[in-house]
């Protein structure tokens, strides 16, 4: 696979880098669904049944659940002191949303699911913020040994 | 459908197809069907079930866009099926003009998408240090259990997201700027999540791949500890192909 990694110095480690091929699941869905030339509007509906996809996936979400996970987000910072920088929320969610899509077939239309309930500020994103609020503790109880 | 064609993308006749590619039909074959001057990247189509899996949409993806890092290639939004017969009749010989103009449009150039995020624990103490009101209203929720103060919880999110929001416009333009530097066009999207900075796809000449490498870099070692950058490519010109519907037949 084509993957631009060569550069020179070898600096800048802080550029998660990724060529195609090697993206996850949800950079894929996001190129392919959604963008790229059309053909035949029928023939893609009645041969595929998977339209619900095309779903724009790119809904902003703020309901009360991001409002909550922000709150939330905010109030554990002083929970649990300053300076910690490291990885956070973002690439837990990410990896939630990756590994919930494992499922071969079942797996896109799971990732589908999921963006609509986002997008309807369902009960989804609570399930998603389960998570996140492990690694605190886990970091303290670390601390601690 | 008697005789399906799954058609990955469009390049022109004179393309070498890289080696190894591997489609999604049963016979994994992928090859070019070529009419006048373009020619259709096509493999088979499973006939036992619908498209439509992880692995359906990752080979799609990983064809097209070895295809793109070789030369120039018009993706084909997935998923994207036509008869045999009509890959020639229905695709290319009505939309050969079109496509002709489209890939002289894009040769030599490749996508580039670059998202970058806040580093939430950065970013959020940066608004509660900035922020009397989020401040206030943090100490004040932070004193009462979970379940309580749970509209003065939404408040403070709220608050916080408008905080993220602001932020996001002056720290975007600024990465925008630079971008703007390197790439030949470029295609904002609108983030997803409050935390999300930028989402952008970058329309780069092969010839400055490297440099436009050297300025995401600038941009990563610059915003490092506050702003945490992917970059994916090269890729097939997704985004600047995208609002073209090609007519098949009458």
């Amino acid at each position: 696979m084509t993957v631009a990694t060569q550069r020179p110095g070898g600096g800048g480690g802080q550029v998660e880098r990724s060529g195609g091929g090697s993206s996850g699941l949800a950079d894929v869905i996001e190129l392919i669904l959604d963008k790229g030339l059309v053909i035949d509007v029928f023939v893609r509906v009645s041969l595929v049944g998977i339209e619900l996809l095309t779903i724009d996936a790119r809904i902003v979400v703020a309901s009360v659940d991001t409002f909550l996970r922000f709150a939330e987000a905010t109030n554990r910072l002083d929970l649990y002191g300053k300076g910690k920088g490291g990885a956070g929320l973002p690439d837990l969610v990410q990896g939630i949303t990756e590994s919930g899509s494992k499922g071969k077939s079942s797996g896109v239309l799971e990732g589908a699911v999921e963006k609509v309930g986002e997008a309807l500020g369902g009960r989804r994103e609570e399930e998603r913020d389960e998570a996140p609020r492990r690694r605190p503790r886990q970091r303290a109880r670390q601390e601690e040994e | 459908m008697s005789n399906p064609s799954y058609v990955y993308g469009v390049v022109a006749a004179d393309t070498v197809l890289p080696a190894g590619l591997r489609g999604l039909g049963p016979s994994g074959k992928v090859s070019l069907v070529r009419q006048g001057k373009v020619a259709a990247v096509v493999g088979d189509v499973p006939t036992d079930r619908p498209l439509g899996t992880r692995d359906d949409l990752i080979t799609h993806e990983s064809v097209v866009d070895a295809v793109a890092g070789a030369t120039t290639i018009l993706p084909m939004r997935f998923p994207a099926v036509v008869e045999q017969e009509g890959v020639v009749e229905e695709l290319l010989n009505p939309n050969e003009e079109f496509f002709l103009q489209v890939l002289a449009d894009l040769e030599g150039r490749v996508q580039f998408t670059l998202k970058g995020r806040y580093e939430q624990e950065t970013v959020l103490r940066e608004v509660i240090e900035e922020d009397q009101e989020i401040r206030a209203l943090q100490e004040q929720v932070s004193a009462l259990p979970e379940d309580a103060a749970y509209y003065d919880r939404v408040k403070l999110g709220e608050l916080v997201v408008a905080a993220l929001e602001q932020r996001r416009e002056v720290d975007a333009t600024e990465l925008y700027e630079q971008l703007e530097t390197v790439a030949v066009a470029v295609a904002p999207h609108q983030p997803v999540q409050p935390e999300d900075v930028i989402d952008a796809a970058l329309l780069v000449d092969r010839a400055e791949v490297e440099a436009f490498g050297q300025v995401v870099d600038r941009l990563g070692e610059a915003w490092s500890g506050r702003i945490r950058f992917r970059l994916l490519g090269p890729l097939a010109p997704y985004d600047f192909v995208s609002s073209e519907t090609v007519e098949t037949g009458t």
